[in-house]
């Protein structure tokens, strides 16, 4: 049983990551298709870089009674493409984040105006953000 | 040495990527967009260290001997920390991306539209 604990670990982490997204509409509740492909290439990325990795013989699996032990690919643990994703996400949240405090804190000091890119036309943005229905895609 | 020779074309990738993109962002979103890309590389590495520590703790990797600089954070490898860096800079930039294309085809739509 204890063989799921990082499994579980890095799911409720994404959880957790979620509802901040959904929260502050940063990421999926914003620009959900762009979202699914930059994290989708950011991770294909990462994997590609750990089979480098794994071809090489830089790291390997280790034997930890917190894994799973099920592999994709030799030396390839099911966690670990997971883990990649996570952490672009995690990437993708806090950049979008601060980039949203920053611009908060110019609009408050009325320095900056909002970016053109950032503006919606009324009825015609498809962000799950500012539709007015509310609903996500 | 290997380690790190592995990490260098996948860098380059999102440096190209992140630097390629930016240039494209209007002043004050481009200065926005770096100066949240450093605050967040920062959290990030701050969080590597530590993660990357217990993981390596946990055994759920080990690396080889002699495919590594030799200098590490915690239990960490410095060659591990290019990770984050490299998906800060290169995950933002294709949403970026991704999210103009998605604008400049729903206004093609919407000019199809109203002919």
């Amino acid at each position: 049983m204890t063989g799921f604990a990082y499994l579980v670990a890095l799911l409720v982490s994404i959880g957790a990551m979620t509802l901040i997204d959904a929260r502050w509409r940063l990421a999926f509740w914003r620009s959900p298709v762009a979202s699914a492909i930059a994290i989708g290439a950011g991770t294909v990325l990462l994997v590609v870089w750990d089979l480098a990795g794994i071809e090489f013989g830089v790291f390997f699996r280790g034997d930890s009674p917190w894994a799973t032990g099920v592999l994709l690919a030799p030396e390839l643990p099911l966690e670990e493409p997971v883990f990649l994703a996570f952490l672009c996400y995690l990437s993708l949240v806090a950049v979008l984040g601060v980039e949203r405090v920053l611009e908060r804190r110019g609009a408050v000091r009325g320095a900056e105006a909002p970016d053109a890119s950032d503006l919606q036309t009324p009825g015609r943005s498809t962000d799950a953000a500012t539709r007015p229905d509310g609903r996500h895609a | 040495m290997t380690y790190s020779l592995i990490a260098v074309p996948f860098l380059a990738v999102a440096i190209v990527l992140s630097l390629a993109t930016t240039r494209t962002l209007p002043a004050a979103a481009r200065r926005r967009r770096w100066a949240a890309t450093g605050l967040a590389a920062a959290a990030l590495l701050v969080l590597t260290a530590v993660f990357d520590s217990v993981m390596i703790a946990a055994g759920l990797f080990a690396y080889a001997d002699g495919t590594r600089l030799g200098p590490v954070v915690g239990l960490a490898p410095v060659e591990d920390f290019a990770y984050p860096i490299a998906a800060v800079l290169l995950v933002p930039a294709v949403w970026t991306l991704a999210r103009r294309r998605g604008a400049r085809a729903r206004v093609m739509r919407t000019q199809r539209d109203d002919d």
